[in-house]
């Protein structure tokens, strides 16, 4: 019509499909929202069209409008998963959205390429278990806990993490996953102080339940709030923020069995 | 500078260079990425234990050692193609205070347990102290390292363009 080079032009429906699917995939990746925004902007963009998005914590919403035609619109509104953190995701889907706007790729190369990055494999899950009990206790000894404290700390991690993989692929409640693997990991660790081992026991305790902490989420909504998403941005702090107090109560109430609690 | 400091320095580093490598795994980044939160880590977390051996107050240390991490952050996020945050985020982890906040809490639950007067009072300075160091050093991380994001747009959301 107007000498598009490309023959068989995606429809605005395709185009609005594919768009909000990779919003809505760099959202429950982790992503902050000024990036969501300008990735996807920038390939609606190629395939001539200009892009409104909102988002919130469980959907986003989009309109589309074509650039030749503004009587051409749609408007889409898509739920977002739950939040598992994946940064390939958001790095090559970042990368792909540049791939799309400098080399003007075709509609349905770009469609291939965004199932190809979504249906990667993660890291194995076993590895990543014994990773995190690692840092943890070398967490333990950034804190000045002793060596007997760091190898407590790690079979507190192993289990914790464990309890929280297992949960987490049943798809139970996040609240309930990260009260429960403190309560695994400090009752682990704390086993320190009641058996009397160790001269730094109370750091074991708390370092044990720091690989529970959201860190990417709190980085995140302060971020946004900064830029400016400010609804965004505290709907991640309202949310980082109750994990944190689930974290506190699992240590307490595991404080509470060991008796730890008049200290 | 004695020898004493330089290794506890290295030791340090190390640690972070670990704790690292274990927290960025679980938001399963590029291989390439993961090196490199590791390098920022120790680099940063080194700093700020320098920092706080010559006597500044933590808070403000964290700010500097993250505002760091950040700058080093978008220059490798240009070597390798990846964005900024995918390894900044879990290099400022290391740097999370989890001391304080435990204190935190601690200090509430004895304030919660304790009817004399006296020692209330005691928990309740603890309870306002650690949780304010506490907050403020989870300010200074994510404003520090966001700094050059917010500085340098342009520069931090065209890292993944290769030509």
């Amino acid at each position: 019509m107007n000498g598009s080079p490309i023959n068989n032009q995606p429809t605005i429906e395709q185009t609005a499909v594919l768009l909000i699917d990779i919003a809505s995939a760099l959202m429950s990746s982790g992503a902050h929202t000024m990036r969501i925004i300008q990735n996807v902007s920038r390939m609606a963009e190629t395939f001539g069209y200009e892009m409104d998005l909102s988002v919130f914590q469980l959907s986003i919403m989009m309109t589309i409008v074509s650039k030749d035609d503004p009587g051409k619109l749609l408007t889409q509104i898509r739920k977002i998963k739950p939040l598992h953190l994946n940064f390939t995701i958001v790095s090559e889907l970042s990368a792909l959205s540049w791939d799309t706007y400098d080399k003007k790729l075709p509609f349905d190369e770009v469609t291939s390429n965004y199932h190809h990055i979504l249906n990667q494999k993660r890291m194995n899950s076993w590895l990543v278990l014994l990773l995190v009990a690692i840092a943890n206790a070398s967490f333990c000894g950034l804190f000045k806990g002793d060596f007997i404290a760091m190898i407590f700390v790690f079979f507190a991690t192993l289990a914790g993490f464990f309890v929280r993989q297992g949960m987490l692929k049943k798809h139970i409640n996040h609240l309930v996953v990260f009260t429960t693997s403190a309560f695994v990991a400090s009752l682990l660790a704390g086993m320190g102080y009641v058996l009397h081992i160790g001269h730094t026991p109370e750091i074991a305790l708390a370092s044990s339940v720091l690989f529970l902490i959201p860190g990417v989420p709190l980085i995140n909504s302060i971020l946004d709030i900064l830029q400016g998403h400010i609804l965004t941005g505290m709907a991640r702090l309202v949310n980082a923020t109750s994990l944190i107090v689930c974290i506190a109560i699992g240590l307490f109430t595991s404080m509470l069995i060991l008796g730890l609690e008049k200290l | 500078m004695t020898n004493d400091m330089i290794r506890l320095l290295l030791l340090d580093g190390l640690m972070a260079a670990i704790a690292a490598i274990g927290f960025a795994v679980i938001s399963n980044p590029p291989k390439n990425a993961i090196l490199v939160s590791a390098i920022l880590a120790a680099l940063g977390h080194s700093l700020r234990f320098f920092l706080i051996k010559s006597g500044l107050d933590i808070s403000l240390a964290t700010f500097v050692a993250a505002t760091f991490i950040g700058l080093l952050s978008i220059l490798f996020a240009r070597i390798i193609h990846c964005p900024a945050e995918v390894f900044s985020f879990p290099s400022l982890l290391p740097m999370i205070p989890g001391m304080f906040a435990y204190r935190t809490i601690l200090s509430l639950i004895r304030f919660m347990q304790n009817s004399d007067t006296i020692k209330t009072q005691g928990f309740m300075l603890d309870f306002f102290h650690n949780g304010l160091t506490t907050l403020f050093i989870l300010l200074a991380l994510v404003v520090g390292v966001s700094l050059p994001l917010l500085l340098f747009p342009k520069l931090s959301f065209s890292v993944t363009r290769k030509y």
